[in-house]
C-alpha cells in the first residue's frame, strides 16, 4: 500500500514536471511564433485577401484565363526540376565523398561547399556572368587555344539560368545528404561487398533507401526555393527566361496590380505546398520511419 | 512691474510688426516652422552624387534643414504610402513614363507655383500641374565605334539592319520605348506614330528578336554590356553613356528617333513640410544650378535659360540642346497609362513564346 502511495505521488512529480518542461518548451518557441506569425502569417493572410477582393475570383480567372500565366507556371517548373535534378545528380557524389573521407578532407570539403553558400547571390550570379559571358573567361581560354574561333552563347540563355541556379542551391542539397550518409553504417557496405555484391547493388540496396530520407529533404528544399528565383534568372538569362518570381514583382511594382499579383502569389504558395505534401506523403509510404538508422 | 510693462510693450509691438510683415511680404511671415530633414526618395548611384552637389547641399546652407536622400524609385512603395497615410519621402523622384499616372491616380500634390518658378520651363514640362520635371532625358541608341569604323547607325532602321551593322545587340526588356523604335524603324514617321500601330510594331519586333543576345533591365546594364564587349549595339538612356564618352570609351550615341521623357519629381498627396519641400524644387528649377548638373549628369535642365551656362564641349550630348532635340520624339505618357498593362501582358507572350 504505503510503496503504491509513494509510486503513484512519484509518477504525479514526473508528470507535473513534464508539464512544466513542456510549458517551458512553448515559452522558448513563442519568439519564433510570434516572429512568424507577425511577418509571415499576417502578410500571408493579407494577401490571399487582396485576392478576394471585393469577392471577386476574377483574378483567379486571369491567372487561368489565357495561356499567358499558365505557361509561366510550367516554364517556373521546368526550370526548378532542371536544378534539382542537376542539384542531385552532382550533390549526392559530393555528399558522399564528404562522409565517408578522412577528416582533413571533410574540412576541406565543406569549406569548398559553404564558401559559395555564404557568398551573397548577387556577388556569385555576376562572377557567372563575368566566366559565361562573350569576352569571358571561358569563351577567352577557348578562343585563344584555338578550339573555337567565334565565341559561343553561353551567357543569356536557360542554360546559365540553371547553372547559376545550382551553384547556389547546391549546399542545401549537399547537406541534408550528407547527415543521411553519414548515419548509414559502413559495416553494411562492407558485408555486402564481402557478399559479392558491385559496387552499384551496394548504392541501389544498401544507400539509396537508407538514405532516401535526405534526398527527399534535398530535393524538396531546392525544389521549393527554386521556384521563387528572381536575381539569378533575371540576370543570367538575358530577359529571356521569365520564371513567376519576376512576373509577380511587375504586376506589384510596375502595374500596382496588387490584388491580381496576390492570386499570382497564392497559385505559386498552393502548387508548393502540394508538391511538399506529395513528396512527403510519397517518402513515408515507401519508407516507414523504423528502417532510418538509429532514430 | 517693470517686467509686467516690457512684456506688454513687446507684445504690442510684435503683433504691430506682424501686420506690418503681413501686409508687405506675406510668404516670409508665415514662413511655416522648419522641419529637422527633408527625404528624397531617388534614383540613387552617381544621379544623388550630382544632385546633392548641384542642389541640395546648398539647400542645406541656406536653411539649415538636412536633406537625405534614399533609393530607389518604387511606384509600388509610393501608392502604398499615400494610401496608408505612412509618408516617408517629402519629395520622390518617379518613372518617366508615370508623370500622367501618378496625376490620374492623385498620388501626387499639386506643384505650388508661387514658390516654384517653372515660367520658363519648356512646354513638356510646364503643362504637368502635379509632376516637376528638372531634367530631360532620352532613350537613344548607342554603339561601339570600334564595331563600325565606317560610322555607326544613323537611326532605328539602321539599328534594325543587321547585314549593315551586323553584331549582337540588346534591347530594354520592355514594351516602352522599343514599340516606338520598331515603328520608326518600319518607315512610320515620328508625328505620326501615336496611337500606336501596336500590331506593326511587334511584327517589326519579331525581326529583329534573334539579333538580341540581352533584353536589359537595369539601366546601367546596356553601358556595361557595350564596355564588356557582350554585344555592340544597344539602347540606353542618355545619361548613362555620357560619362564614358567623355572619358573617351569606344562609344557613341545617335539622337535620332531618341525617345524623350522627363526626370519626374513629386510631392506625395499628404506628405509633411510641403512649404519646404516645393522651397527646395524651387531651387532645382534654377537655370544656372540646372546646368550645373546637366553637364555632370547628361541629362538636359528644363529651364530653357539654362542652355546658355552649358559650356560647348558638353553641348552635342545633352538631349535638349536644340540640334538634338529636333531629331527626337517626346514620349507619349498618355497613351501609355491607358495601354501599358495590356502591353506588358502582350509583351510576355510574346517573350514566351519565343522561347
Amino acid at each position: 500500500m504505503t510503496a503504491g502511495t509513494a509510486s503513484a505521488g512519484r509518477s504525479l512529480r514526473v508528470a507535473a514536471t513534464e508539464r512544466r518542461a513542456a510549458f517551458g518548451a512553448f515559452l522558448l518557441t513563442a519568439p519564433g511564433l510570434v516572429f512568424l506569425g507577425l511577418l509571415f502569417a499576417m502578410p500571408l493572410i493579407q494577401l490571399f485577401a487582396l485576392s478576394v477582393e471585393g469577392g471577386t475570383t476574377e483574378w483567379y480567372a486571369k491567372v487561368f484565363a489565357d495561356g499567358l500565366y499558365t505557361t509561366i507556371f510550367i516554364r517556373t517548373f521546368e526550370i526548378a526540376l532542371f536544378v534539382t535534378v542537376t542539384a542531385l545528380l552532382i550533390g549526392y557524389p559530393v555528399a558522399f565523398f564528404l562522409a565517408t573521407t578522412t577528416p582533413t578532407w571533410r574540412a576541406i570539403g565543406f569549406a569548398l561547399v559553404m564558401l559559395p553558400f555564404w557568398t551573397s547571390v548577387l556577388v556569385r550570379t555576376y562572377a557567372w556572368m563575368i566566366i559565361l559571358g562573350r569576352n569571358g573567361i571561358v569563351n577567352r581560354f577557348l578562343i585563344d587555344y584555338g578550339f573555337i574561333e567565334r565565341p559561343m552563347t553561353l551567357l543569356n540563355t536557360r542554360f546559365a539560368v540553371v547553372l547559376g541556379m545550382v551553384h547556389v542551391m547546391l549546399p542545401f542539397m549537399i547537406l541534408p545528404l550528407y547527415s543521411a550518409i553519414v548515419r548509414v553504417d559502413p559495416d553494411l557496405a562492407r558485408a555486402a561487398r564481402g557478399m559479392g555484391a558491385s559496387r552499384f547493388q551496394i548504392f541501389r540496396r544498401i544507400y539509396l533507401p537508407l538514405t532516401l530520407h535526405g534526398i527527399v529533404a534535398g530535393v524538396t528544399l531546392v525544389f521549393v526555393v527554386s521556384l521563387g528565383f528572381y536575381i539569378t534568372p533575371a540576370l543570367l538569362g538575358g530577359g529571356k527566361v521569365t520564371m513567376i518570381a519576376m512576373v509577380i514583382e511587375q504586376q506589384v511594382r510596375e502595374f500596382l496590380a496588387w490584388n491580381f499579383a496576390g492570386a499570382l502569389s497564392v497559385v505559386l504558395l498552393a502548387i508548393t505546398l502540394v508538391v511538399f505534401w506529395l513528396l512527403n506523403h510519397w517518402v513515408a509510404r515507401r519508407v516507414p520511419p523504423a528502417t532510418g538508422q538509429g532514430r | 512691474m517693470e517686467m509686467n510693462k516690457g512684456t506688454r510693450i513687446g507684445r504690442r509691438a510684435l503683433l504691430a510688426g506682424a501686420a506690418v510683415a503681413l501686409a508687405a511680404m506675406p510668404a516670409a511671415a508665415q514662413e511655416p516652422p522648419k522641419p529637422r530633414q527633408i527625404v528624397i526618395n531617388a534614383s540613387g548611384g552617381a544621379q544623388a552624387a550630382s544632385l546633392r552637389k548641384s542642389y541640395w547641399a546648398d539647400f542645406e546652407k541656406q536653411t539649415g534643414i538636412k536633406v537625405v536622400d534614399t533609393s530607389p524609385v518604387d511606384f509600388g512603395k509610393l501608392r502604398a504610402m499615400v494610401e496608408s497615410g505612412n509618408i516617408a519621402w517629402n519629395i520622390t523622384e518617379i518613372g518617366g513614363q508615370d508623370g500622367y499616372r501618378v496625376t490620374q491616380m492623385g498620388l501626387a500634390e499639386k506643384i505650388d507655383d508661387s514658390i516654384v518658378d517653372r515660367s520658363k520651363f519648356v512646354p513638356a514640362a510646364k503643362a504637368m500641374t502635379h509632376v516637376f520635371s528638372p531634367s530631360s532625358y532620352s532613350t537613344v541608341i548607342a554603339y561601339r565605334t570600334d564595331a563600325f569604323p565606317k560610322g555607326g547607325p544613323k537611326n532605328w532602321a539602321d539599328f534594325w539592319d543587321v547585314k549593315k551593322f551586323p553584331g549582337p545587340r540588346s534591347l530594354r526588356n520592355h514594351p516602352v520605348d522599343n514599340l516606338e523604335a520598331a515603328l520608326m524603324a518600319d518607315g512610320v514617321a515620328k508625328d505620326k506614330l501615336y496611337p500606336l500601330d501596336v500590331d506593326r510594331a511587334f511584327k517589326k519586333l519579331d525581326e529583329i528578336y534573334p539579333h538580341i543576345s540581352v533584353w536589359w533591365t537595369t539601366g546601367q546594364q546596356p553601358a556595361q554590356m557595350l564596355i564588356d564587349k557582350e554585344v555592340v549595339l544597344a539602347t540606353g538612356w542618355n545619361g548613362r553613356f555620357y560619362g564614358l564618352i567623355l572619358d573617351k570609351a569606344p562609344l557613341a550615341i545617335e539622337w535620332e528617333g531618341g525617345i524623350l521623357k522627363s526626370g519626374s519629381w513629386i510631392v506625395p498627396k499628404g506628405a509633411k513640410d510641403q512649404y519646404w519641400s516645393f522651397k527646395l524644387l524651387a531651387m532645382m528649377a534654377d537655370p544656372e544650378r540646372q546646368a550645373i548638373n546637366a553637364m555632370r549628369l547628361g541629362y538636359s535642365g528644363t529651364n530653357t535659360l539654362s542652355e546658355q551656362y552649358v559650356t560647348a564641349d558638353k553641348k552635342p550630348y545633352l538631349p535638349l540642346e536644340p540640334t538634338n532635340l529636333s531629331k527626337q520624339i517626346w514620349l507619349d505618357q498618355e497613351w501609355w497609362t491607358k495601354n501599358g498593362q495590356a502591353m506588358a501582358e502582350r509583351w510576355n507572350k510574346w517573350m514566351l513564346g519565343k522561347q
